[in-house]
């Protein structure tokens, strides 16, 4: 029984070290590409900054606020659950400023923007996901550990003890039985 | 004589909880594909009463890898069958599409043995790495 769930928490184990790896590998590919996404972004805003002019742009910015949707749940991975998000997609592509005053700078500028915002909720998701991972395989490890070192080597040693001690009776047994033929026979 | 024991009692209940949290989030219902991508939220309820959610960009990759007939067949969430301490794991498949997504996304052929395909842990990862909220782990009590 110890040994099956030894198995069954070294799986565990396994697949949530596999996991961490992938998660891990991933989040460093979407840091990468968040931080050239940000280059890109500084760049096209600083070209539109300079067509437009700073008060210019901050007014047609103010313009363009509004509401970030984001659906939120949770996806499980052996037993961790993981928040998992997604931006909500917008209808249609309007931006909230006006198109004939500006330029096509600021579009792309906006819509390079809205990609950083993606990869932003990407990153959150797997950053959160490294965390709890993190967590559980340490604590799943102290579990195995105890099973491995501790449980499984105290059962085992206690059945050998058990084999010993009956071995040790029925010698025991043996022994007296001869005794008391031999305390017949000398009647 | 031996389950008596209360020490057997304690690691049969270890082991009861221990299957009871890794196999608390297997989906009460598997949806089809085409019933997932017609939903705002794309999600399925899970044994546990939480909620998984999937991925719209997931589903629409892999609706891009089969026809609509299949997209009705196609069950969701894919069940992954990890089998204890063999380092191998078994896709469940109910059906010839499952077999035909996998083989697109490992791009190879697979064969499915007793409505199973066994897939090795570099398999696993490029299948985890592409269908990360579409498949789901099963670890059986056997």
């Amino acid at each position: 029984m110890a040994s099956r769930i030894q198995k069954i928490v070294k799986d565990r184990v396994s697949i949530l070290i596999l996991e961490f790896l992938q998660i891990a590998r991933q989040t460093v590919d979407i840091k990468r590409q968040l931080l050239a996404e940000f280059a890109g972004t500084y760049k096209a805003l600083s070209i539109a900054a300079g067509y437009h002019g700073y008060i210019a742009l901050e007014k047609e910015l103010i313009a363009c606020e509004k509401d970030l949707g984001i659906a939120a749940g949770l996806r499980n991975v052996g037993g961790v659950r993981i928040p998992a998000f997604e931006l909500k997609e917008a209808k249609g592509v309007v931006r909230g400023y006006s198109l004939v005053d500006t330029s096509s700078w600021l579009d792309q500028t906006a819509q390079l923007s809205e990609k950083c915002l993606e990869t932003i909720i990407e990153l959150a998701e797997l950053q959160r996901g490294l965390e709890l991972l993190g967590r559980e395989i340490s604590r799943t490890k102290r579990i195995l550990n105890a099973l491995e070192y501790l449980i499984i080597p105290g059962l085992q040693a206690t059945i050998k003890y058990l084999y010993m001690k009956f071995e040790e009776r029925d010698r025991e047994e043996k022994a007296r039985l001869k005794r008391v033929k031999v305390l017949l026979e000398r009647r | 004589m031996l389950s008596e024991l209360p020490y057997d009692r304690l690691l049969q209940e270890c082991l009861k909880g221990e299957l009871r949290v890794v196999n608390a989030h297997l989906p009460s219902k598997q949806k089809p594909l085409s019933d997932l991508l017609a939903e705002e939220y794309p999600h399925v309820m899970c044994r546990d009463g939480s909620m998984h959610l999937f991925k719209r960009r997931e589903l629409k990759y892999l609706a891009s890898l089969i026809d609509d007939e299949e997209q009705k067949a196609l069950l969701l969430p894919i069940l992954l069958e990890v089998n204890a301490g063999r380092g191998e794991v078994a896709v469940i498949c109910q059906g010839e599409v499952e077999e035909k997504v996998i083989a697109k996304v490992l791009d190879m052929p697979v064969t499915p043995r007793q409505k199973k395909i066994v897939l090795y842990r570099p398999q696993l990862a490029l299948v985890r790495k592409q269908l990360r909220t579409t498949t789901q782990y099963l670890f059986p009590p056997k």
